[in-house]
């Protein structure tokens, strides 16, 4: 079962001499439990690709469909709970509201979603112990390192059990040892069945994951199996025009 | 639940996280709250105490006064409750116009005969102590606090020493220093203070030929029907007699007169000051739009609706408007009496802002902050969530010359001169300021040449309190000017810090120093300071010349002249503080941050 279709999907900025075509007409199909690395130059659009999956941005063109839900004409109030439920972000800038400790941060999707206190503190409590984070609960995120707020990043995307994660360029701001911590931890996830579409410019990332897409000028340049758990691909892609 | 937990976490967190935004917030709320609301509650707000003090001393409908005593007078005064529509009169009491003496000063007074126990109409309210007794004296509070005498101490009465035994209120006299009414020729008055003497101990005073008055306090069927008694009298009265004939309205309006000087003081001071508080505000919620644009985004991501976004965001703003509304609103509940009743006269139990004033400040209050937070709120509700995270670039498309022309100058000019020009409003918006500190502190120094001159009491000067109570209220109101020009400046410099920390890194990057971009940063708020501290003092002075005194004194040039450079050299002290903050941060960090 695919967990995210996406048909002809375009992104265009400007207008004729200045228009940019940031993604440009592409399809693809992601099944479920499915590890998927898109790779590809700065600016090449796979950063606006993700952000369009995951309802951030609206598309100019095409469709997004999300567990059979089409989502690229969602309000903007479908659009947050589709966010809350279905939907876990992780971002190279990590993207921790500043103000809340890491707890509090892993707790916030679940009370979003209308969870009550107990059971938002029990399951970050969880979550962080998963990542090896116990122990910063109750930290700000600027006291904790570089690799440790991402940790704490990829907890809160888990909040709700997510159908997907969808990940930027995750280990972009990490040292090696912070970048090998969540890798580890991509691994467990795609161990327990979570599927993931990870952007990234780092070919370690790109290895670890069952399918890799290039992407240049906004379109779909290779599509490569590397093999792993899930078995499920099906090679469905568009070259752009 | 766990919203309303969500959004207090919010709203704490990010108080905890940026407090020097939320106090300068709260300041600038506080001071707009506390003039406004002392503003609303001024208008009738003597009349409201003359009330409060007429229902607690029984006062009368009516004061009628004749000069002498003699039996002619008596028996006019006692004729009176035959008028149509008086109710009951009072019995004849007389007034004595006589010195006393206390703390080696002779001052003048008005001495009332007084019973041991009040008849029903005039019962003053002692306020401390006890009522009249033989030996004993009772004096108004007004005149009490004029003199600073006190239960215990000792006054001489037509050379007889008697124990002041209590201080108390009447609605049945204007409040000091008018306590003569009428005097003993029925006529213009001078300046006195008002004695409660027992019947018995004014016997002296009778024999000694002091000038004295009679009088009389009657009660109306309809307290309101004042004018239809006096036209109803004026038909029936003897004129041989004069009896003036005071009502509690006209009583009440000369209470009044204290507010009326002041007025123009408050209302126009009024005006600069919210010319102040939204310069602030205004630079505040523009220093803030970007870091609030991106926590909205920052929720958006994780799946708050706009709506959720919009109330954490509006909740803490509303919150800290709430909180400056009730501080000022304190603040004008202890300010409001030594407004509204310099002279302690009248009862001052209900001096603070009504029902409606609550209202409508917190009602202002409330505004402010939404009308504060509008703008990430909007930028929230309409923009993608993804774009929110993004610092948006600002383009300097105004002013271009003005950037091109600071490359020629030294480096902390040329830094001042293009923030000048990345935000041409906010400098002009820094000079009206400044323009407005300045005319309030011309005005203060023009109102400081005037002689003080205070009031006669037959040889000794007491203080003037309409004087006294005018220039309170102007350095009231330069006070909060002042506190606003402070927290302006701040803003403005934290602000202007804020939005141009990438710029000032990169220049650091390019070789500037932390003193040239904390001087560059400061160069930003006085470049704007200058013009304005200098067109605020001819302004100060078409002010002074509009609402001040007929003949105003000579202007005190030389200390005008120190207007600008004060106002110049404390601009630059106070914006040296956040700019050494923000100059010392690392650059580092800062362009790790705004690549983030």
């Amino acid at each position: 079962m695919n967990v995210l279709q996406v048909r002809d999907l375009a992104k265009r900025h400007g207008r004729k001499d200045n228009l940019v075509r940031a993604v440009d007409g592409v399809d693809l199909d992601v099944p479920a439990g499915q590890m998927l690395a898109v790779m590809g130059p700065s600016g090449c659009g796979k950063s606006t690709l993700l952000h369009l999956m995951g309802g951030l941005e609206r598309p100019t063109g095409g469709q997004v469909w999300l567990a059979g839900e089409r989502i690229d004409t969602a309000g903007e109030r479908a659009l947050a709970r589709l966010r809350r439920r279905s939907v876990g972000f992780v971002f190279q800038s990590f993207h921790l509201v500043e103000e809340l400790t890491a707890a509090e941060n892993v707790e916030l999707p679940v009370l979003l979603a209308g969870g009550s206190p107990r059971a938002a503190k029990r399951r970050a409590r969880h979550l962080l112990d998963q990542v090896g984070l116990a122990h910063r609960a109750r930290h700000l995120p600027w006291k904790l390192s570089g690799g440790e707020r991402q940790r704490v990043a990829v907890a809160r995307a888990l909040a709700n059990e997510p159908l997907v994660v969808l990940a930027d360029e995750p280990t972009g701001n990490l040292d090696t040892a912070a970048t090998n911590e969540v890798l580890r931890l991509f691994a467990d996830l795609r161990g327990m069945g979570q599927t993931l579409v990870l952007v990234t410019h780092d070919g370690r990332v790109a290895a670890s994951a069952d399918r890799l897409i290039s992407m240049r000028d906004g379109v779909f340049v290779e599509d490569t199996w590397l093999g792993g758990r899930t078995g499920q691909f099906d090679g469905l892609f568009a070259m752009g025009d | 639940m766990g919203r309303l937990l969500l959004v207090f976490r919010l709203v704490l967190g990010d108080l905890r996280r940026h407090p020097g935004p939320a106090v300068l917030l709260v300041l600038s709320t506080l001071v707009a709250t506390a003039v406004l609301s002392l503003g609303m509650s001024l208008p009738g707000a003597t009349e409201r105490l003359y009330l409060q003090t007429r229902a607690a001393t029984a006062g009368p409908d009516v004061v009628a006064v004749a000069p002498g005593m003699s039996r002619a007078a008596d028996t006019a005064l006692r004729s009176l409750e035959n008028v149509p529509g008086v109710a009951s009169r009072s019995r004849t009491y007389r007034t004595f116009f006589t010195p006393i003496t206390t703390g080696g000063r002779e001052v003048r007074a008005a001495v009332l005969g007084a019973d041991t126990r009040p008849g029903p109409i005039d019962r003053p309210l002692v306020t401390s102590g006890v009522w009249v007794r033989p030996g004993g004296v009772v004096v108004e509070r007004g005149f009490a606090g004029a003199l600073r005498l006190r239960v215990g101490d000792r006054v001489t009465v037509a050379g007889r020493s008697f124990p002041v035994v209590g201080i108390a209120v009447t609605a049945a006299r204007m409040v000091y220093p008018w306590a003569t009414m009428g005097g003993p020729d029925g006529g213009p008055s001078d300046q006195s203070g008002l004695v409660w003497l027992h019947e018995r101990d004014t016997r002296a005073l009778a024999q000694a030929d002091v000038p004295v008055a009679s009088l009389v306090y009657l009660r109306l069927r309809d307290p309101a029907a004042t004018a239809a008694f006096r036209a109803v009298y004026h038909e029936a009265h003897d004129p041989a007699i004069r009896v003036n004939c005071f009502t509690w309205p006209v009583i009440a309006y000369q209470d009044s007169v204290y507010l009326r000087d002041g007025q123009p003081i408050l209302i126009v001071g009024g005006w600069l000051l919210s010319f102040m508080v939204v310069a602030g505000l205004s630079t505040l919620a523009a220093g803030r739009v970007a870091g609030q644009t991106r926590r909205a985004g920052l929720l958006k991501v994780v799946g708050a609706t706009p709506g959720l976004v919009a109330v954490v965001l509006l909740t803490e703003y509303i919150a800290l408007a709430l909180l400056a509304d009730a501080a000022g609103l304190a603040v004008t509940r202890l300010v409001a009496p030594l407004v509204v009743n310099p002279s302690d006269s009248l009862l001052t139990t209900g001096a603070g802002p009504s029902g409606p004033v609550v209202v409508m400040t917190t009602l202002v209050a409330v505004g402010v902050a939404v009308l504060t937070a509008l703008a990430p709120v909007v930028r929230a509700l309409r923009t993608d969530a993804v774009a929110t995270l993004s610092p948006a670039v600002r383009r300097p498309d105004h002013l271009v010359l003005l950037s091109r022309l600071a490359g020629l100058l030294p480096v902390p000019l040329l830094l001042g001169l293009r923030l000048v020009a990345r935000r041409p409003g906010r400098a002009l918006l820094h000079a009206g300021g400044t323009a407005t500190t300045a005319v309030g502190l011309t005005v203060l120094l023009m109102v400081d040449a005037q002689p003080y001159r205070g009031w006669d009491f037959g040889g000794v000067t007491m203080a003037d309190l309409m004087d006294d109570r005018s220039r309170l209220l102007l350095l009231g109101v330069i006070a909060a000017m002042v506190i606003l020009a402070v927290v302006n400046t701040l803003t403005m410099t934290w602000t202007t810090a804020r939005e141009s920390r990438a710029t000032m890194a990169v220049a650091r990057t390019l070789g500037a120093t932390p003193g040239q971009v904390t001087a560059g940063l400061a160069t930003a708020q006085l470049l704007p300071t200058l013009p304005g501290a200098l067109a605020g003092i001819p302004l100060g002075l078409f002010m002074q010349w509009l609402f001040g005194h007929q003949n105003p004194p000579q202007p005190p040039v030389p200390s005008l002249w120190l207007i600008p450079p004060v106002l110049v050299l404390a601009t630059a002290v106070l914006a040296a503080v956040p700019a050494r903050v923000s100059a010392r941060r690392s650059v580092a960090e800062t362009l790790r941050a705004e690549a983030a």
